[in-house]
């Protein structure tokens, strides 16, 4: 069985135009790193509110009117309804615009796109989850769907690395991760400081060291393309199978949908047929093309 | 089917008719660019100087630039507006290849998700084809299945019979239009005869061939090959002409205009030619030319037909003659490697 036999796509919130975002206002902004804030934000219109919905693994279109439109991963979970966040890296245009607004900001949001985690897939297995920086993102969307149904998942591993201590995502939830007994959570950094308590080193060797068991069990990838491109053939290593490797992707993306034609690996396209993949449908590309 | 046929000197009264209430596109130079513009209501000249427009049809579809809708911000937030785009149309003289390349796009305009802007124009649009009757010697239709003078992918086909046009009523919206024209006589038996020795003394005059045969299965084999597509790219300047101008090429950009308080998205043709199309903040997958090259190439005759069953490619032969270079797609196709080189 492969994701995109299970994963089924929801339908954008029809107005017409698709290409016509919906005003979504700024409700709360957490500093998350030097350069990573997360958004909360919710519709404007009320109605909207309660009829839209989302899947762990989808994406959006923001856009800042006169700056430009780009994508990201909605990192909430749709178990914890009632807004949507995103955590945006502070890297080009768009994202520097976005870091400059404050709480009561109007922006577009379009969406949601793409496919989705496979939770029936994931459903009774052990779950290694790997993330790098701001790879957590979409990770933590799917790892909260998970904890909040806690009972249909087996064992769960969350392996999560950044650069410095201080690049990492989310800290007040790793230290709810880590204090939950169900949950087994390593955290590593290229370089440590004095008050550092978890590892030192990249993700892939990292894994290594852990060594999760493949059986019955599904991995779930997502962090810069170079972190990406040397998890797999530990995960292979580790008997994990390219079908029990799931990854998120990440590509430029102007329409979100299909048309504009950049964010194509092979015949695959991030935004259309993804982003969630196998590795088994992009392991031809993924060397040479991601 | 039954034909009709009109006397070339009889072209502009038939536009005139269309114009009253419609807006009629025609070949045209008026910009020092050849492309479908906008009939200035009396000069039919395009019928004598007119082989292909340098931009192609696609343009009435997807203009090169596009106003998406406009924005604003008053005191209680942001009101976004819409242009309505209902304008009814007539692109008369479209060639086959052109036409093709319509047909083989609309997929990606119409496939889950319906792009507005696309779709309205090509339903409010009767599309009139015109036979080639002086292919270019970088044309190649031939081979990718087109015939040079004669589609059934437009509503009305036009073929040059010496003084006369036969037409054949393609769709029912094309036969709509051609039944109030006075102009237009039903064709007989020999003009019938005399348009089917012109559509195939058309198609022998297109001498470039490529051999399409198993070319997915090749470039597959030959995707890792950095060699070969080092080798391919080497002249290449990625100008981007060739996918600019390629009537099937659809990828385009979206961005945004601001003036005080309010402004315009757009968007704009763009091309995997640029880098900075797939520029990402820490790394770009294709940011070495024989990359975007290969992906230009593998697109058009390996991703799509694997999406699409169909190659994105009508033989047009723009990408040739239009390129500063002298890279030439057929004699790219014709050297990929048969075999798969050995791993080094």
């Amino acid at each position: 069985m492969s994701v995109t036999d299970i994963c089924h796509r929801k339908k954008f919130l029809a107005q017409g135009n698709i290409y016509l975002p919906h005003i979504v206002v700024i409700d709360k902004i957490v500093e998350e790193t030097p350069s990573v804030r997360t958004f909360h934000f919710n519709f404007k219109d009320e109605k909207l509110r309660k009829r839209f919905t989302f899947e762990s693994g989808q994406f959006a279109e923001l856009s800042i009117f006169g700056v430009g439109e780009a994508t990201f991963c909605i990192s909430s979970s749709p178990t914890r309804n009632g807004h949507l966040e995103c955590a945006i890296n502070r890297v080009g245009l768009v994202t520097n615009a976005l870091h400059r607004l404050g709480v009561g900001a109007e922006i577009g949001f379009r969406g949601p796109y793409g496919n989705t985690f496979p939770l029936e897939l994931m459903q009774g297995k052990n779950l290694v989850f790997i993330g790098g920086g701001i790879g957590l993102a979409p990770l933590r969307s799917i790892i909260w769907n998970v904890l909040d149904n806690r009972d249909k998942y087996g064992k769960i591993d969350i392996i999560y690395g950044a650069r410095s201590p201080a690049d990492l995502c989310f800290k007040y939830e790793l230290a709810s991760w880590s204090q939950d007994k169900s949950v087994n959570l390593v955290t590593t950094v290229d370089k440590g400081d004095k008050n550092w308590t978890g590892k030192e080193g990249f993700v892939p060797t990292v894994l290594e060291q852990i060594a999760p068991s493949a059986k019955n069990a599904v991995a779930i990838v997502c962090g810069p393309p170079i972190m990406i491109r040397f998890t797999f053939p530990v995960l292979e290593k580790l008997g994990f199978i390219p079908e029990q490797m799931i990854t998120t992707l990440e590509k430029r993306m102007k329409c979100g949908i299909g048309k504009c034609g950049r964010c194509n690996i092979g015949n695959l396209y991030v935004c259309r047929d993804g982003p969630v993949f196998t590795y088994a449908q992009i392991r031809n590309f993924i060397s040479d093309e991601y | 089917m039954t034909t009709k046929k009109i006397s070339k000197k009889d072209i502009g009264k038939l536009l005139e008719g269309w114009s009253r209430e419609l807006t009629v596109f025609v070949p045209s130079k008026d910009k020092g660019v050849t492309e479908m513009a906008k009939w200035d209501g009396k000069d039919t000249g395009f019928l004598e100087w007119y082989r292909n427009t340098v931009i192609p049809a696609k343009s009435s579809f997807l203009p090169a630039m596009e106003k998406m809708f406009s924005f604003q911000k008053n005191n209680d937030g942001y009101h976004l507006e819409l242009s309505p785009d209902q304008q009814k149309r007539i692109v008369f003289g479209i060639r086959p290849c052109d036409a093709r390349a319509m047909v083989i796009i609309d997929k990606v305009f119409t496939d889950s998700y319906e792009d507005p802007y696309y779709v309205s124009k090509r339903k409010n649009t009767v599309l009139i084809g015109l036979s080639c009757t002086n292919p270019y010697d970088s044309c190649f239709c031939t081979s990718l299945g087109v015939k040079p003078a004669e589609s059934a992918d437009v509503d009305l086909m036009f073929t040059d019979i010496e003084d006369e046009f036969l037409i054949e009523e393609i769709t029912d919206k094309g036969k709509e239009l051609l039944a109030a024209a006075s102009v237009v006589k039903k064709a007989t038996k020999a003009d019938d005869a005399k348009a089917k020795t012109e559509k195939a003394a058309v198609s022998a005059m297109v001498i470039r061939k490529l051999d399409i045969e198993d070319i997915s299965e090749k470039l597959q084999a030959c995707f890792t090959d950095k060699d070969y597509w080092e080798k391919v790219a080497a002249k290449c300047v990625s100008c981007g002409v060739c996918t600019l101008l390629c009537p099937t090429c659809y990828c385009f950009d979206i961005c945004d205009e601001l003036s005080k308080k309010q402004g315009t998205r757009y968007r704009s043709w763009d091309s995997c030619g640029f880098s900075i199309y797939t520029q990402m903040p820490m790394e770009n997958p294709r940011e070495a030319k024989w990359r975007r090259v290969r992906q230009k190439v593998c697109h058009k005759y390996e991703f799509y037909p694997m999406n699409s069953e169909v190659i994105a490619c009508t033989g047009c032969g723009r990408c040739i003659r239009l390129c500063p270079v002298n890279w030439d797609i057929t004699q790219i196709l014709a050297s990929v490697p048969a075999e798969q080189p050995a791993k080094k």
